[in-house]
């Protein structure tokens, strides 16, 4: 397993490289030593041979010499002639004792033994001797040595001549342990000498320990080989050189010259030592320095660590020098460098989460936290909600990003006017908010009322004057909500409900809340009303007033709720406007419409259908081909249907509506425009409109009276729109008087409670199949 | 003053003689010495014993030193005969025999000793000089009467011989065990008679001058180690 920590591989790394080198070191040294030691101890003995050699030689000059002058001795040679063995041997013993010869011999010429010096050779042992030595003599030595019972003994020989040849002497030389001493004090060198004779056993001299005497004999017998050789002879290792000093019948004698390598090698111990010493301390000090070179690098980089950890945690305060001129130095510095570039996008981050970007205001959210927090504080706040109404508008006119160029204005006109404690927060695009700490509600009233006027003051955006739609809702801690998302809620219900108001000012009113939840509720159920079959179509008789007959109703839609009952059209209707889904309904008030259509015109009721047709669906270019596809399938006339539109949903985008419009009309749906009076359209507009009715508001109708203004309206308008070629219904016909007035005035249908009030289905059938009520009659 | 007087008479009287008794007096000998190889023999020693003793005469006989040589190297005598050992040299010798037939010994000496030594006894005498051990000379006395050493050629002339039958004795220093070998009997007759005589030799065992030393060890050695060598 590698070592995980930087540190450690450095160091490891390090230390097995030095351990390579010291290694491979140190096996070089051995063997070079090794090599050294073996060559050395082969010089030694090289050099042992040739003391032992000399030593031989000399020891064997001074027995031939003292034998030569033994031999030459006069008074030896008229000892030997007078044949007198005492004398003789007397003589030997003299001239063997001055060179301390170990035995001294006469032999006559015909090789008997004639005098002795020692005992223990005898007469035949002699006479061997005598021929051995001679026959080495004719081989051209002059001095041999020759296994003598248990001694080895350096025998030279030499004639006595009395001139001529009278007998010979012979001097032998023990070779001990003595001269074996004493060559390893020359030499340094262990000596063995072996004599082997045949039938006797060998003899050993040697200067090496008893015991290791005894192997080497073990080895020798096993194996008497290799001249020269490593040994091992027990625990130690020799280096032998082995020599063959004589051999000749039934005997030889070797010498072997032993150098002990355990002793040569330990002259290279202290080498080894110091080299063993110098690997340790190396590896000693690699392992310091790689310690501390990774020690170098690996705490600055745990530095690193630490505070990129630190970073990580969000803490971007921690210092970073490290002062280093590296690397590591410059790795440090981009770490400052990174830390600081986090620091401000942090910082920048949580600004944008909390303001807005546009105006860098503080946004929804900072605004919640600071209500929160001096809620919980207790203090008494007031919110002061603003929202801007016409923003589109302005965009409309002075080209796009003038909004945002109004907004910047107005956020700053707003912050301007803050006192200290104030704060302004903006919470959408359109809606700002004010949060006034320590101020009740009435106070917020007049700070609301200053403001309102302030910000209906014309703003320049370019070369254009705009001016904002500002209402301002207030809300109050605590009168008006415990929590700050109640309290901001409540705030946006009373900017809401001031948009209604011309002071665009308006206070939290107690109970605006729940209705303001049944809206949201409603808002929610009425998506799914359709579908859950919630919704249901009532119809309204509209009297033909020249014929007296009711040929026409208008088709309005009711919602049951589930849980709230019958919700009212003019509940329900706005809201569905505002978000959207009026379309759905629409499509549903259609297909309903021609469903009951259809179904009336297979019982022989024939009737034209007025249907309401909202803003949103008459900037659906798709409209005329769905109606289209809808009539095909219920097999209904298109002649059968009326779609009323309001001239304020032509005036939101008149090219797209007039398209449509003119689609519907093409398909033989006849329009009428609802709520005439009450938008400001133009007769120019309403020219150019393909349609065929036109309905006058109820509010001209309720109080229909001969003398006032509403008669002259409505008696022009009947008649222009005669004039322009166009039927008019009169709304809201409540009282018969009203009726005959219209009917004097020649408006084509009339349609209110007087005839009758919207009837479910089966109501209506019933009601068209009955006659017409007295009132209604009463015209004709 | 007597003595040169008397040796001077004898020759004379010796002379005398042959002349007068040409007849009895009339065999001679020419004797070629070789060994078995056919060599010719130097320094071989022939001696006669013939039909008539001749009368011993008390002579005396050189045996000069010269360049540390004994001159002649083989001297024969009769027995009874005294031998001077003048010494030629200007160094001195130190004269010396132990053969059992003349033990004698000539202390350091220049010029001619005092007296000659007598040699009575038949046999081989080997001198030597104890200080110089290659001086080796020989003294060969003998019985009979008739005797003559050979020259380089290993030619033996003996004239003047009384006819008759000879036992032929033969010696050279190399002879084995140095002693006379019988040669047979030669009939002499007034004719000089040509004879061819071979003897038998030893290996010589004559001393060699001094030489240089030999290391015989270091010669051992150095064989030893050829043939430890592989």
């Amino acid at each position: 397993m590698l070592p995980r920590s930087f540190q450690a591989r450095i160091a490891s790394v390090l230390i097995l490289l030095m351990l390579v080198v010291v290694g491979a070191l140190y096996f070089a040294v051995q063997a070079a030593t090794t090599v050294a030691v073996r060559s050395q101890a082969r010089e030694q003995l090289d050099v042992g041979t040739r003391v032992f050699e000399q030593l031989l030689d000399v020891r064997g000059r001074q027995l031939h010499d003292a034998v030569q002058v033994l031999a030459a001795d006069f008074g030896f040679k008229a000892a030997v002639a007078s044949g007198d063995s005492a004398t003789i041997r007397s003589a030997l013993a003299n001239h063997g004792a001055r060179i301390n010869a170990s035995a001294v011999m006469m032999l006559g010429l015909d090789g008997n033994l004639e005098v002795s010096t020692d005992e223990r050779i005898g007469g035949q042992t002699a006479a061997r001797l005598s021929a051995q030595v001679r026959a080495l003599q004719r081989d051209g030595e002059q001095i041999v040595l020759l296994p003598i019972g248990d001694s080895i003994y350096l025998l030279v020989q030499a004639t006595v001549n009395a001139p001529l040849p009278i007998a010979r002497v012979m001097m032998g030389f023990e070779v001990d342990e003595a001269f074996a001493r004493e060559l390893r004090e020359l030499t340094l060198l262990e000596l063995t000498l072996v004599a082997r004779q045949e039938g006797l056993p060998a003899i050993w001299i040697s200067t090496l320990p008893a015991s290791t005497q005894a192997l080497l004999q073990n080895d020798m017998a096993i194996e008497p080989a290799a001249a020269s050789d490593l040994m091992l002879i027990g625990e130690e290792r020799y280096l032998d050189q082995r020599l063959v000093l004589a051999s000749g019948d039934g005997f030889e004698v070797r010498a072997l010259l032993h150098k002990s390598m355990t002793q040569a090698q330990q002259a290279f111990a202290p080498l080894d030592r110091n080299i063993l010493l110098i690997a340790m301390v190396a590896l000693l000090a690699a392992l310091g320095g790689a310690l501390l070179l990774a020690r170098n690098i690996s705490q600055p980089v745990q530095r690193l660590a630490a505070v990129a950890e630190r970073v990580g945690r969000g803490d971007y305060q921690m210092p970073l020098e490290l002062h280093r001129n590296d690397e590591l130095g410059s790795l440090a510095k981009a770490f400052h460098t990174m830390q600081q570039g986090i620091a401000e996008r942090e910082r920048q981050l949580a600004h944008n989460a909390l303001h807005d970007a546009l105006t860098g205001l503080p946004n929804r959210t900072l605004a919640q936290e600071r209500l929160g927090s001096a809620i919980a504080a207790g203090r008494p706040t007031a919110l002061l909600y603003v929202g801007v109404g016409n923003l589109r508008a302005v965009n409309d006119s002075c080209g796009p990003g003038a909004s945002d160029l109004a907004l910047q204005q107005l956020s700053q006109r707003l912050q301007d006017s803050l006192r200290p404690g104030d704060s302004l927060a903006q919470l959408m695009t359109s809606e700002l908010l004010l949060l006034l700490e320590n101020s009740d509600g009435d106070s917020a009233i007049v700070v609301g009322d200053r403001l309102q006027q302030l910000l209906s003051k014309p703003l320049r955006i370019g070369n254009q004057e705009v001016v904002l739609d500002c209402c301002v809702g207030i809300a109050a801690y605590p009168a008006d909500g415990e929590t700050a998302d109640d309290l901001l809620r409540r705030a946006s219900i009373a900017m809401q409900d001031a948009a209604q108001l011309p002071g665009r000012l308006q206070m939290y009113e107690r109970g605006r809340d729940a209705a303001h939840q049944r809206q949201i509720r409603l808002i929610r159920d009425l998506r799914l009303a359709p579908d859950n079959a919630e919704l249901l179509l009532h119809y309204q008789p509209k009297l033909d007033i020249a014929a007296g007959k009711v040929r026409q109703a208008e088709a309005l839609l009711r919602w049951q709720h589930p849980q709230l009952g019958m919700i009212s059209p003019g509940e329900f209707i706005p809201l569905a406007e505002r978000t959207g889904s009026i379309q759905n309904l629409t499509a549903w008030v259609i297909e309903e419409a021609l469903r009951q259509l259809r179904e009336w015109n297979g019982r022989g009721l024939r009737v034209q259908l007025s249907l309401n047709i909202s803003t949103e669906d008459l900037v659906d270019p798709k409209l005329p081909a769905r109606v289209s596809q809808l009539l095909m399938r219920y097999q209904v006339p298109a002649e059968q249907l009326i779609f009323e539109i309001t001239e304020s949903g032509v005036m939101l985008n008149p090219t797209l509506a007039l398209q449509v419009l003119h689609g519907l009309r093409d398909l033989g749906i006849s329009l009428s425009v609802d709520d005439f009076g009450t938008g400001y359209s133009s007769l120019t507009q309403l020219k150019r409109m393909p349609v065929q009715e036109l309905k006058i508001d109820q509010s001209f109708i309720l109080d229909l009276d001969e003398a006032s203004e509403d008669a002259v309206i409505v008696r022009s308008t009947i008649e222009m729109s005669h004039s322009l070629g166009l039927k008019v219904v009169a709304e809201g016909v409540e009282l018969a008087c009203s009726l005959r007035m219209l009917e004097r005035w020649q408006c084509d249908s009339a349609q209110g409670y007087l005839i009758s009030r919207p009837l479910p289905a089966a109501a209506f059938e019933a009601w068209v199949a009955q006659p017409l009520p007295a009132a209604a009659l009463k015209v004709s | 003053m007597t003595r040169p007087f008397l040796y001077l008479l004898r020759a004379g009287l010796l002379g005398l003689l042959c002349l007068i008794s040409p007849a009895l007096w009339a065999a001679s000998l020419q004797a070629e010495l070789v060994d078995t190889q056919g060599q010719p023999l130097t320094g071989a020693v022939l001696t006669l014993q013939g039909p008539l003793g001749a009368e011993a005469e008390p002579v005396t006989a050189l045996m000069d030193q010269q360049a540390k040589q004994f001159v002649p190297n083989v001297l024969v005598v009769r027995s009874g005969t005294k031998v001077a050992f003048p010494n030629s040299d200007n160094i001195r010798h130190h004269v010396y025999s132990f053969s059992p037939a003349k033990r004698f010994e000539l202390r350091l000496y220049q010029g001619t000793p005092s007296a000659p030594v007598l040699f009575d006894t038949p046999g081989a005498v080997v001198l030597g000089c104890n200080i110089h051990d290659w001086m080796v000379g020989y003294v060969y006395v003998t019985d009979d009467p008739w005797f003559a050493v050979s020259d380089a050629q290993g030619r033996v002339q003996l004239d003047s011989l009384p006819v008759g039958s000879y036992a032929v004795s033969l010696w050279h220093p190399q002879a084995p065990d140095m002693l006379p070998q019988a040669a047979g009997t030669l009939v002499l007759g007034e004719l000089q008679t040509r004879q061819r005589f071979t003897l038998a030799m030893q290996a010589s065992t004559v001393v060699a001058p001094p030489q240089g030393p030999a290391s015989a060890f270091g010669d051992a050695f150095k064989k030893a180690k050829r043939d430890a060598a592989p």
